[in-house]
């Protein structure tokens, strides 16, 4: 799982690349928070790199977005492949976080 | 000083172990059932202790040692034992917490009879070994029962055999405690150092184990149920072992077997996120139609009976803890 920064509008576009599992997940997790630790108000997880995301990688997606609420700020996901989107569609994680077909209509609103 | 000292240790390691238990697994409502459960079970052993102390003529010391332990042990356990029956209970930190509480009501009510019955000319030492030790051994030997209830359940043991290894394990340390061997205050001390310890342990270990049973069960059900809605479910390797008892069964038993395991793995799933939404401090999500796909569900396992179920083992295996999960749901 590798991890890369960027900038689009306001936004602190995370993008992920390969699988966000047990074994990569307290990874994950740490890349985000110093992210979110580094004042980040308005957060993209960009997911088009995204292979797999089990339980463990779902949680930190929830802490991030608990973080975000709490101090006032904004997670939006994009770029979900559709197995992925499935998941979250399946599980109804879908209602719980803004989910946008691509970066740019995520960084627009 | 004397209400300090016996009533508030207890209390302290009851909201510590509250505090520890991170996915949320306990209702409030169920705790506090739990510590007026105490309260009742001190009333009653009160009157079934009294009771038989006169029926039997005995003696103080064998009251305490062998006679009290029994009647304490069994009415605190009672609660717990229809609350795991009932699917109330589903994991170890949920039963530790909940069997502590039953401790703690039963202590506080024991140490404040004390209190009133002894007065405020008793020394302080007293109330420490009552407040630090008794209470805590109480709280302790009745949250041992219940993980040794659940553990059993759990792996699928008899319900009476877990039960019977509980209760000996908490007769055991309680009449131990009461014969007052050592030095009360070393005894005291023992308790402090060790129950702390071993929760700590036990509920580590179990919070590890409950991660890996959402990690592992979460992924493989949302795959089936993924390959279900897509209907690739017959390329799959559990459509295979469905076409591949189909022969043994009515179609009509295969359709509702298939219902079955996709009702049981959407449900299932959601139950899971629910876990998953509570740990992180999210309120849980109100759905529509649950209660009915719950019945459903209830109704499809019946109508497929004892035989289909075992046949579906090697897809859906519903233990304890699944049941318990979707009573989650409701």
């Amino acid at each position: 799982m590798e991890v890369k920064l960027s900038n689009l509008n306001d936004y602190t576009v995370v993008s992920i690349h390969g699988r966000v599992d047990t074994l990569t997940a307290s990874d994950f997790e740490s890349k985000i928070l110093e992210v979110l630790e580094g004042g980040a108000k308005k957060l993209l997880l960009d997911c088009s790199d995204l292979a797999y995301i089990s339980s463990s990688g779902l949680r930190v997606f929830l802490v991030a977005q608990k973080k975000m609420m709490a101090s006032g700020g904004s997670l939006k996901l994009c770029c979900l492949q559709p197995e992925i989107k499935e998941i979250f569609d399946i599980s109804g994680f879908s209602t719980i976080f803004s989910i946008f077909p691509d970066a740019e209509s995520a960084a627009a609103q | 000083m004397e209400y300090l000292f016996s009533l508030f240790p207890v209390i302290l390691f009851l909201a510590c172990l509250f505090l520890l238990d991170s996915f949320k697994l306990v209702s409030q409502k169920l705790l506090l059932l739990s510590l007026l459960w105490g309260i009742i079970a001190a009333g009653l052993s009160y009157f079934a202790n009294s009771w038989l102390t006169n029926i039997l003529n005995l003696h103080y010391t064998t009251l305490i040692r062998y006679i009290a332990p029994v009647t304490e042990e069994v009415l605190k356990a009672l609660l717990i034992f229809a609350l795991i029956r009932i699917r109330l209970i589903g994991f170890v930190i949920d039963a530790a917490i909940y069997g502590f509480a039953i401790g703690a009501g039963f202590a506080l009510t024991e140490n404040t009879f004390y209190i009133m019955q002894l007065g405020s000319d008793t020394e302080l030492f007293v109330w420490i070994v009552r407040g630090f030790g008794t209470a805590i051994m109480h709280g302790g030997c009745t949250a041992l029962f219940s993980i040794i209830l659940i553990a059993g359940m759990q792996r699928e043991k008899s319900v009476w055999t877990s039960s019977l290894a509980g209760m000996a394990l908490a007769l055991f340390i309680h009449s131990g405690f009461n014969h007052f061997a050592i030095n009360p205050f070393l005894q005291t001390l023992l308790i402090i150092l060790v129950l702390p310890t071993f929760f700590v342990i036990i509920f580590n270990q179990s919070n590890s184990m409950l991660q890996n049973w959402l990690e592992i069960e979460f992924s493989n059900e949302v795959e089936m149920l993924r390959m279900i809605r897509q209907g690739q479910f017959k390329a799959t390797r559990a459509g295979e072992y469905l076409a591949s008892i189909k022969k043994h069964y009515s179609p009509e038993m295969i359709v509702d077997m298939y219902w079955y395991i996709s009702l049981y793995l959407e449900l299932s799933i959601k139950a899971k996120r629910n876990i998953m939404l509570k740990e992180s401090g999210f309120p849980v999500m109100p759905e529509v139609g649950i209660k009915e796909k719950l019945i459903e569900l209830q109704q499809l396992r019946k109508q497929i009976g004892k035989v289909g179920e075992m046949s579906l083992r090697p897809l859906i295996r519903i233990n304890h803890r699944d049941l318990w999960t979707m009573n989650q749901l409701k």
